[in-house]
């Protein structure tokens, strides 16, 4: 175990049950590091387990198999009680801007949230001294603070989940899909935003989304999931330049390019079918049934992620 | 890097201006509260009736108590017959007692009986001085002069002193109105107090422990939603004591399974909102999440079930005292009034008409709030 790592994530599994027999592999057997002051980007398409991720991390859910170590310290099994010490560590912002606040209470109130649980705090004016401070550097204003979230737009009421997330001062924080549902204009602010805080404490960010290019522009490491299972993961700039797997080719098959030169000569290659169920997934690499490369043997044994060289590693019977 | 902001920070005093309102959600509910008429007209008569019940038994001269045999059944409007000189006129009672009634409608003093003429079916009572027969051969019965047999000329009046009548007991229907109604709110705040708290905490554990524990409160709630309430109420009842505190203690255990349901459905809705997963990844605690961010957000829907809970809990005392088993007499409340008042119900309908009026109006002015509650706290017809 590396001091340089503030999480480790091995074998992470999560089950949902679904009806009486039926088991939803959300998430199934991941695992990566993140290194302190480093971002990790997680992307994949909708469905397909980042969100589960997240939260089976921060233990919203309970994971059913697999280890999770924050900052040295092995989370995986605590209760709620004894993890409460650890929760200062980590924190999340969330994808939807609207359903993440509390529309009957303040800004104040809301940022004051974790301060007040964490007994941080002794009386509300002691909070506002660090309240205030946070709302500024959201690019809020103090008098923003009496109003109640609901008459807040979609990136105001994210710079309020940011300042949430960042008053406790943790070295981890989880961003799940933090700009997918706010406006292009906005989604540039709340990533530099997101950034300067970054430089500024040295904070760790797993970041998911699935826009592959502001996922290049913030971090410094890429992970690939489908279905539940990571399938490629490496240095950003190397993803791009080389990707391996051909769920990640087709997934920058996607990705809309400035540049028409370089779109020409890009390997034309996108991904036909709907992804299947997370029910009963498929057998042996679980792309073969969307992937243009397969071979027999794909169906029948599960390609393990590998490193080819330079840290880049790929789940791919093609790749080994 | 702070210049990144700049172009914010300078639009944002303007926002502050075209946010010309800063409404809190409970302003932003009066707000459209009030927009509507019908929830406004409930809202009024609520208050109306609530002065009418606490402060009206201060001007009257009478207590609920009070019986005068000699006034019985009383009408508001009275029928008369003017005296011999024509300063006022007379009453016939229906004990074929003769009052004196004042010409703005004052009841005054009884006459003296003279004598009994039986074979000419009158009797002849003393007005100051001159004699009137009272001729009672025939319905209706008239004042008439003795001598010349002429009836004096009839009129109708308000009746002044008793302005809603006397029940069959001679009590004053107006004083015992004010107390019965008082009785009736009381009832139906305190049971629907009662049942808010059993609701909600039977409702908000259920729904946030989910799981097993859930599954069996939840069968306590259908078992007991399928006793036929009133059944149930009677019985309790039976069993304890009639009085007012008997009927809270009824009607408070009853209706608290809509309550609780309610509050279930919200709870388990709601715990599945990202805002309280948030406040469980933040580390607050279950008292928190339980009282800052599950009841404040189901807190419209509890208001509008409370609302519709009270109009039945003032029909079920109602029905309970119309059943006789409600509060002893001499207390009131508008059901006893209602029971009372069948004994009579072809001679004086005033009396049963009146209480019943006004349970019709404290149940549709509930239903009204309780229906503008809800339009107001639905955030999608927000003006
Ligand atoms: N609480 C739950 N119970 C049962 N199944 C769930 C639950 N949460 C998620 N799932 C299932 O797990 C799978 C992964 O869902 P998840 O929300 O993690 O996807 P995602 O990658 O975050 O998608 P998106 O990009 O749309 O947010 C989905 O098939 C979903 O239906
Ligand atoms: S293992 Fe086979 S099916 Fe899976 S991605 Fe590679 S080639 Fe395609
Ligand atoms: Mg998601």
């Amino acid at each position: 175990m590396s001091e340089q790592n503030i999480l480790e994530v091995k074998d992470l599994t999560k089950h949902f049950k679904a009806g009486k027999k039926q088991i939803v592999h959300a998430v199934d057997g991941i695992s990566f590091t993140l290194q302190r002051g480093k971002t990790l980007g997680l992307v994949g398409e909708s469905g397909c387990g980042k969100s589960t991720c997240a939260r089976t991390i921060i233990r919203m859910y309970d994971p059913t198999a697999g280890q999770i170590v924050l900052d040295g310290t092995d989370i995986t099994a605590m209760k709620q009680k004894e993890l409460k010490p650890y929760r200062k560590k980590m924190q999340m912002i969330f994808q939807d801007p609207y359903a993440s606040l509390n529309a009957r209470m303040t800004v104040r109130d809301i940022i004051a949230e974790p301060l007040m649980a964490h007994n941080l705090v002794k009386s509300k004016e002691e909070a506002n001294d660090l309240v205030y401070p946070m709302l500024e550097r959201v690019g809020l204003t103090k008098e923003h603070a009496n109003r109640y979230a609901h008459e807040f737009s979609g990136g105001q009421r994210q710079r309020v989940g940011i300042a949430r997330a960042l008053i406790l001062e943790p070295q981890l924080v989880i961003c799940d899909e933090p700009i997918s549902a706010l406006d292009v204009s906005i989604q540039a602010q709340v990533i530099n935003l997101l950034k300067d805080f970054q430089e500024e404490k040295g904070l760790s960010y797993l970041f998911i989304a699935h826009d592959l290019s502001m996922v290049r522009y913030v971090s410094d490491d890429v992970g690939v999931m489908y279905l539940g299972q990571l399938v490629e993961m490496s240095e950003a700039d190397e993803i791009y330049r080389n990707p391996l797997h051909p769920y990640t080719k087709g997934l920058l098959g996607s990705v809309p390019i400035a540049n028409p030169k370089l779109a020409r000569q890009k390997e034309k290659s996108s991904i036909e079918g709907d992804i299947p169920s997370p029910i009963n997934p498929p057998s042996g690499c679980r792309f073969h049934t969307r992937c243009p490369y397969a071979v027999p043997e794909c169906s029948r044994v599960k390609p393990e992620l590998v490193d080819v060289g330079g840290g880049h590693k790929v789940a791919c019977h093609l790749h080994k | 890097m702070e210049n990144k902001w700049e172009m914010l920070g300078s639009s944002n005093e303007d926002r502050e201006k075209i946010w010309s309102k800063n409404r809190t959600f409970a302003g932003d509910v009066w707000f459209r509260f009030r927009h509507k008429p019908t929830s406004i007209a409930g809202l009024v008569i609520i208050v109306l009736l609530m002065l009418f019940a606490l402060l009206g038994p201060m001007f009257t001269d009478y207590s609920y108590s009070t019986q005068n045999l000699e006034v019985v059944n009383i009408p508001p409007r009275m029928k008369v017959y003017e005296t011999p000189d024509g300063s006022g006129y007379l009453y016939v009672t229906q004990a074929l007692k003769v009052v004196q009634v004042s010409r703005d409608g004052i009841m005054g003093n009884q006459l003296k009986k003279v004598r009994e003429e039986a074979d000419s079916s009158m009797t002849i009572f003393d007005c100051s001085g001159t004699e009137v027969a009272l001729y009672y051969g025939a319905k209706p019965y008239v004042i008439a002069d003795p001598q010349t047999r002429v009836i004096y000329p009839s009129a109708h009046v308000w009746n002044k002193s008793y302005v809603l009548g006397t029940d069959s007991l001679g009590r004053d229907i107006l004083t015992r109105l004010m107390y019965g109604t008082r009785v009736s709110l009381m009832v139906a705040f305190v049971a629907a107090a009662v049942n808010m708290i059993i609701g909600i905490l039977f409702g908000g554990i259920s729904g946030y422990a989910g799981g097993m524990v859930d599954t069996v409160m939840m069968r306590i709630v259908d078992i007991i939603s399928t006793i036929p309430l009133t059944l149930y109420v009677i019985l309790i009842m039976v069993f304890l004591e009639s009085g007012l505190q008997s009927i809270i203690i009824a009607l408070g255990t009853v209706y608290w399974v809509d309550m609780a349901r309610v509050v279930r459905g919200q709870v388990l809705s709601l715990k599945q909102q990202e805002f309280v997963m948030a406040a469980r990844t933040i580390g607050s605690s279950t008292r928190t999440i339980l009282l800052q961010h599950l009841i404040p957000n189901a807190m419209g829907s509890i208001l509008v079930t409370v609302t519709m809970l009270i109009p039945s809990a003032i029909f079920m005392e109602a029905f309970l005292g119309y059943l006789g088993i409600g509060l002893k007499p001499p207390l009131a409340s508008l059901g006893t009034m209602c029971n009372d008042a069948t004994e009579n119900l072809r001679s004086c309908p005033h009396q049963m008409f009146i209480p019943a009026l006004v349970i019709c109006l404290i149940m549709f002015a509930f239903n009204f709030v309780g229906d503008g509650l809800r339009d107001a706290l639905d955030p999608k017809l927000k003006k």
